[in-house]
């Protein structure tokens, strides 16, 4: 009985490493944002365009968001087919809570960028560049919940 | 991630439950099995409702299941 005691623990420890289905997303989606939006600001950067007029940046960071867009909802679909009780799954009450706590430290890094683009940036900057320093501040805002999202995930979290 | 202030027995009700599975403890519960792997590891506090559908199912009080060891 000890034994089976015992192949049972194993068996729990081997279950719970397993990524979960909203995990997974979590890394798709952070994986895929992390990419598409390093390669929109790297050519910024760089001196595409997209930096300085207003119709190269709505057609490259378009087709980028579109990109990422299209591999988050295919990779989606993807683990929801491999692992479709997952798939269907309603969000319990942990999801629902990590969910509260990641979207509420992303909150305070939108505030905050927001605040620098709408209120402090127009006094140097304009056009573009504000739209820019808006786009990156959702983008870093959604990275962040996303990492703490994951890190919920990964290292517990008490609600 | 600091450890709550109390421990669980839903490893051990579960393998005395006829070797109960966590995705089967969490449909009876209404949780994913994950969440089930993270209260039993220490790595979510439940809430009390679910806390007391856990101890339900196996029949038990709430302090035969939880127990306190904090200060």
């Amino acid at each position: 009985m000890l034994i089976l005691y015992n192949i049972e623990f194993e068996f729990i420890d081997m279950e719970y490493r397993v990524v979960a289905f909203r995990e997974k997303i979590a890394w798709l989606t952070l994986v895929s944002m992390a990419a598409a939006y390093t390669l929109y600001f790297g050519l910024v950067l760089a001196g595409h365009p997209a930096g300085r007029a207003m119709a190269p940046m709505l057609w490259l960071f378009g087709s980028i968001a579109l990109a990422q867009v299209i591999v988050v909802v295919a990779g989606t679909t993807l683990f929801a087919i491999r692992t479709p009780k997952e798939g269907r799954a309603r969000a319990d009450e942990r999801d629902r809570s990590i969910d509260g706590r990641s979207t509420r430290i992303a909150y305070y890094i939108l505030m905050t960028g927001m605040i620098v683009v709408g209120v402090i940036m127009p006094f140097a900057d304009s056009g573009v560049r504000l739209v820019n320093a808006a786009l990156l501040t959702l983008v870093l805002a959604e990275t962040a919940r996303h990492l703490v999202i994951l890190l919920s995930y990964r290292r517990g979290w008490h609600g | 991630m600091a450890k709550p202030p109390f421990t669980n027995d839903i490893r051990t009700l579960r393998f005395l439950s006829g070797e109960m599975t966590q995705g089967e403890l969490g449909d009876l519960v209404g949780v994913t099995r994950q969440t089930i792997a993270a209260i039993e590891q220490g790595k979510y506090s439940p809430s009390l409702e679910v806390a007391f559908r856990i101890a339900r199912i196996f029949g038990k009080p709430l302090e035969a299941v939880f127990q306190w060891s904090g200060e």
